[in-house]
């Protein structure tokens, strides 16, 4: 693929479990466009949100080349991937992990400082005014629901306009209908911004929504198809 | 109660089956405070068992009987004969000792005449090594005598020199390392001097009005009743001046000091345990936040709520009894491993051994702070709800407990200070500590509140934009769940006590060692006979480098009764009634005396005697005017009527006598003159010369010397002090550490997700440092707040000296709560730094 905005060869990961290395992935390649919208599917265990941890330098290859935008991620310090996603990435978390001592604007405002913006304050208002929350920016996270924690977080990732928003099952801790109001969500910023964006979930209606689907079983690529072949 | 007591105990053993590797903090804070108040309690026994056990020797005999001003009559020397095995005389007074080289040198010293008998008990050690009566008996030509070595260091005197006091010649034969009588002879302005008291025959310096004491110690046979010896001796002697002592208290200024001091230090150690407590609290609330699942199971289960609270008041008892065992462990073991360093270095006797009085003291309050700083959270479990397991948001506000547990809690505290209180036998001292401590508290989580509002407001400020790692700080200062409030409590506390003492010791130096030189007369000069008074006015007088001369005639009288009644028994223990007192007569109240209340006397009154008194000390021990007084003077009593009160300031170191009398009260008493003479320092050395070649009994007492000895003595209660305040900050930063590994994974999870957004390590680590130094200078800045508020109180209301903030002490104070949240901070930094994000995010996924 000629514009791969993220790029894996062969890539690994072995953890050193209490019981000897335990093969987490087990050489997946792949490529994924400028633009995409990509749903990874599988059983649990089979190493979807591992590859996701992979694809943002949250977690190390053991083994083969993890590129992004052109970077090899592998290459790159514990500082350097940092630098990295500030510039490029959002992350969205199935457990929110927003910061429990800030408040939701601070959350918000926090990757905009980081890279160095002058307004990150009036940005993180705004992003949070798109999300809804416009009125909770003083509450702390403790202080909202599972659906307002989850919309914060978007906002968040969404804030710094990265090239690349993975998300890791998003509405996993939400009920329906909360979990409904933030795929819209995601896919509205995903939309508005153009970014591509790699969906980890267990809910196919969610990796329908997708232009394509990666389906991982025991650490591999069991199958990638295009939305409309997967409809088929 | 469902399940009841046996479930609750039960389920307290389960769930302590885990171990204790969640407690250090609870178990550190509780024994350290509890080993403090231990340890100064059992080395505060330890003396007083010592004075008790070494009463005879430090009084010098079984008993004494003391005069002011003369030696015993022959019916006072008859009786005590008649109840001795054997006497002893000892005649005490200040002299000059005089080396005459090319320059003459002069030395203050506090001279004590001995008999043959001298000394009963004990051993004189001298140096070189020889019998006491061989050094005193001198060299044939001049009589001997024995000096302390600071005063042969000061004058370059050694073995063989010869010096002068008064008129007499001496020949120094050894130095002076030993006197077992020393601490019971209480406070001297100079070093000792031992010499025969028949050597003194030519010295004109016991001469009739002399400022001396005699001392008369006896040995009694084995079994004698000192109750009842005492009694007899006041029965028959009481109106003659005589005063009596004995072995039960041998060395009672010692032993009063030392009972304050230890009492001041064992409640500077309650703000030690204080701290602890917070560090407990903290510990206690932590533990049952971790518990909230737990308590919610158990409620849907079907637990009461007073069973949960049963189950986890058991755990907390049985670990704050282990903490205030182990703290009985430290603290009475230390004195006694300890022994071989403290025998050596106090100047008391102390008898080292485990006390259980002091134990059980300590075990006491280690037990109430326990309690006072646990129930809180304790009764915090029956605000789990079991729908916390089922609901989305944590039910996180905390209310206020049921009022009983607030009645519990007030009820606890009243029972602390009146323990502190009933032990320390200073309920002023004891309720002033207290209501310190309590106030700091309030003072310090209300400021803990308002640094958090502050720090979330200053978050959000266009003041720190841009600034990442200071805003991400300020954030969590100021954000909840944070480590503000235990942190500033903490070690605010700790520092504040430390402040405090420090603000007192610096304005009280101040006031004595740089004011007073500034107010003070240069000289006191005392014992200037009749005879020689004129003398003296002219030389000192016509000097033109003198600025002022004081005088005053000076005779010493004891107040014996206040309106015929005991005056024991109507001003109780009032230090103007300790011993005897200087007494002055004068004719008019002169230009520097303010009357505040009644008449002077007319010039040449001659009617029945009259005394103008020290306007404080008089509404101190609440005498009115019309009062009467029985002054003893000399042996004889005189009876006055209070006609007026003056002012007496004492503050400037000039002459002020409690008790001023007409002059015909005194006629025939024989007397001397004490004078101040006001002079620039220059000229305070040629003065001193003149002086003493013109009068050799007069003794001058340098005030800047009197006053280095004074700051001497203030320096070492100090350091006494600021180790105790010192175990308060050791605890506080117990609690720090406690507070720092608490928050580790939170730090942990913290960095991964700034991580996740694009956070380097060193915004990370700035981040850290930055959080940590906000929180050191807040509990610094508080610290020196309510530390200069203590320090102020004290200064101002109880030593009446003028207070002024001083600043370096301050910011020592500010720099350490920096430097210890700081260094805490980052020894627990490493972890974060080093932290993978997706471990952490997906471990707590």
């Amino acid at each position: 693929m000629a514009d791969a905005v993220l790029s894996l060869h062969d890539a690994r990961l072995t953890l050193q479990g209490n019981a000897g290395p335990v093969e987490i992935l087990r050489g997946i390649s792949l490529e994924i466009g400028q633009g995409e919208t990509v749903g990874m599917v599988g059983p649990s265990g089979s190493g979807k949100s591992s590859l996701l941890m992979l694809m943002g330098g949250l977690e190390r290859a053991t083994g083969g080349t993890v590129s992004a935008l052109g970077h090899d991620l592998t290459a790159m310090n514990e500082d350097a991937l940092a630098r990295f996603r500030r510039a490029h990435m959002g992350v969205v978390f199935q457990s929110f992990h927003l910061i429990p001592t800030m408040t939701a604007l601070e959350n918000v405002a926090t990757p905009l400082e980081l890279a160095g913006h002058a307004d990150a304050m009036e940005r993180a208002e705004a992003e949070l005014a798109a999300v809804g929350l416009a009125a909770r920016a003083d509450h702390y996270p403790a202080q909202m629901s599972g659906g307002e924690q989850q919309r914060v977080a978007l906002a968040r990732a969404a804030a710094p306009r990265p090239d690349i928003l993975l998300a890791d099952e998003p509405t996993g801790n939400l009920d329906g209908a909360n979990g409904q109001a933030i795929m819209d969500l995601l896919f509205g910023l995903r939309d508005r911004h153009g970014a591509t964006l790699v969906l980890v979930t267990h809910a196919p209606e969610l990796a329908a929504r997708c232009d394509r689907t990666l389906r991982l079983a025991d650490g591999l690529l069991d199958r990638d198809t295009p939305q409309r072949s997967a409809a088929e | 109660m469902s399940g009841g007591l046996p479930f609750a105990l039960r389920m307290a053993r389960r769930e302590l089956r885990g171990g204790l590797r969640g407690f250090w903090v609870f178990l550190t804070c509780l024994a350290l405070g509890v080993a403090a108040i231990a340890a100064v309690g059992s080395v505060r026994e330890s003396i007083a068992r010592g004075l008790e056990r070494e009463g005879a020797t430090l009084l010098g005999g079984d008993a004494e009987a003391s005069f002011t001003y003369r030696f015993a009559s022959d019916d006072e020397r008859a009786w005590l004969a008649s109840i001795a095995t054997e006497v002893s005389e000892v005649v005490d007074f200040r002299s000059m000792l005089v080396v005459e080289r090319d320059e003459v040198e002069r030395g203050l010293t506090q001279v004590k005449a001995v008999d043959a008998a001298y000394p009963l008990y004990g051993e004189i050690r001298l140096e070189p090594a020889m019998a006491l009566a061989d050094a005193l008996a001198g060299n044939g030509a001049l009589p001997g005598a024995v000096i302390a070595p600071a005063l042969a260091d000061r004058l370059a005197l050694a073995p063989g020199d010869t010096f002068r006091m008064g008129t007499q010649e001496f020949v120094l034969s050894a130095l002076l390392t030993g006197e077992p009588d020393d601490a019971g002879d209480g406070f001297g302005l100079g070093p000792r001097t031992l010499v025969q008291t028949e050597a003194l025959e030519n010295s004109s310096l016991i001469e009739p009005g002399t400022l001396f004491e005699t001392r008369y110690r006896v040995a009694l046979s084995e079994g004698a009743d000192l109750a009842t010896l005492e009694d007899a001796a006041m029965d028959q002697f009481r109106d003659t001046g005589l005063r009596w002592r004995d072995s039960r208290n041998g060395a009672p200024g010692v032993s009063q000091f030392v009972d304050r001091l230890g009492a001041f230090l064992v409640l500077v150690g309650l703000a030690g345990l204080a701290v602890g407590g917070i560090g407990v609290s903290s510990a206690v609330r932590a533990y049952l936040d971790a518990k909230t699942e737990v308590i919610a199971t158990l409620k849907t289960l079907g637990a009461e709520s007073r069973t949960i609270f049963a189950a986890y008041f058991a755990q907390v008892a049985a670990l704050a009894s282990l903490g205030i065992v182990a703290g009985l462990v430290i603290g009475g073991l230390a004195p006694i491993l300890a022994s071989p360093i403290l025998e050596a270095r106090l100047p008391v006797p102390a008898a080292i051994a485990l006390y259980p009085g002091p134990l059980l003291e300590a075990a006491l309050y280690g037990a109430l702070t326990a309690l006072i700083f646990t129930l809180w959270p304790l009764a915090q479990t029956e605000q789990v709800r079991a729908a916390t397991l089922f609901r989305d948001v944590a039910d996180r506000g905390r209310r206020l407990p049921r009022p009983i547990y607030l009645l519990a809690t007030a009820a606890l505290l009243a029972l602390l200070v009146g323990a502190a209180a009933w032990f320390s036998q200073t309920w002023e001292l004891a309720l002033m500590t207290a209501g310190g401590i309590l106030g700091s508290l309030i003072l310090l989580a209300l400021a803990a509140h308002g640094i958090r509002l502050l720090s979330r407001r200053l978050a959000r400020s266009r003041l720190v934009r841009g600034r990442t790692a200071l805003r991400l700080a300020l954030g969590a200062v100021g954000g909840p769940g944070g480590a503000t409030a235990s942190v500033v409590l903490s070690l605010g506390l700790g520092l504040t006590v430390l402040a405090c003492v420090g603000q007192i010791d610096a304005n009280l130096r101040a006031a004595i060692a740089r004011d007073l030189p500034e107010v003070a007369p240069s000289y006191f000069f005392v014992d200037i006979q009749p005879d020689q008074i004129d003398g003296f006015l002219a030389r000192v007088e016509g000097d033109d480098a003198v600025s002022r001369v004081d005088t005053a005639p000076m005779l010493r009288g004891i107040i014996t009764q206040i309106n015929g009644q005991p005056a024991r028994d109507v001003a109780g223990e009032h230090w103007v009634l300790d011993g005897d007192r200087g007494v002055t007569y004068a004719e008019s109240p002169g230009a520097r005396t303010t009357i505040t209340e009644g008449t002077w006397w007319e010039m040449d009154y001659t009617g029945p005697p009259q005394v103008s008194f020290a306007a404080e000390e008089a509404e101190e021990m609440g005498l009115q005017l019309g009062d009467s007084l029985t002054v003893n003077i000399l042996g004889r009593d005189i009876e006055a009527e209070i006609t007026s009160f003056r002012e007496v300031d004492f503050s400037t170191a000039g002459i002020g006598f409690i008790l001023s009398m007409n002059p015909a009260a005194l006629r025939g008493a024989p007397h001397t003159f004490i004078s101040t003479v006001y002079a620039e320092e220059a000229a305070e050395a040629q003065i001193l010369r003149d002086v003493a070649a013109s009068y050799p009994n007069v003794t001058a007492i340098r005030v800047r010397d009197a006053i280095d000895r004074v700051t001497e003595v203030l320096a070492g209660i100090a350091a006494a002090v600021t180790y105790g305040a010192s175990a308060t900050l050791v605890t506080g930063l117990v609690v720090l550490i406690g507070a720092a590994a608490a928050g580790e994974r939170a730090r942990v999870f913290e960095a991964a997700v700034l991580k996740t957004v694009g956070a380097v390590r060193g915004q990370i680590l700035a981040y850290l440092a930055v959080r940590s130094a906000l929180l050191g200078l807040a509990a610094g800045s508080v610290a020196i707040v309510a530390g200069g508020i203590g320090g102020w109180a004290v200064t101002t209301f109880i030593m009446g000296t003028p207070w002024a903030f001083e600043p370096v002490s301050a910011i020592v104070v500010v720099a350490a709560g920096i430097i210890a949240t700081l260094l805490a901070g980052l020894a627990f930094a490493w972890r974060p730094l080093a932290t993978r994000p997706a471990r952490v995010l997906r471990a707590r996924g």
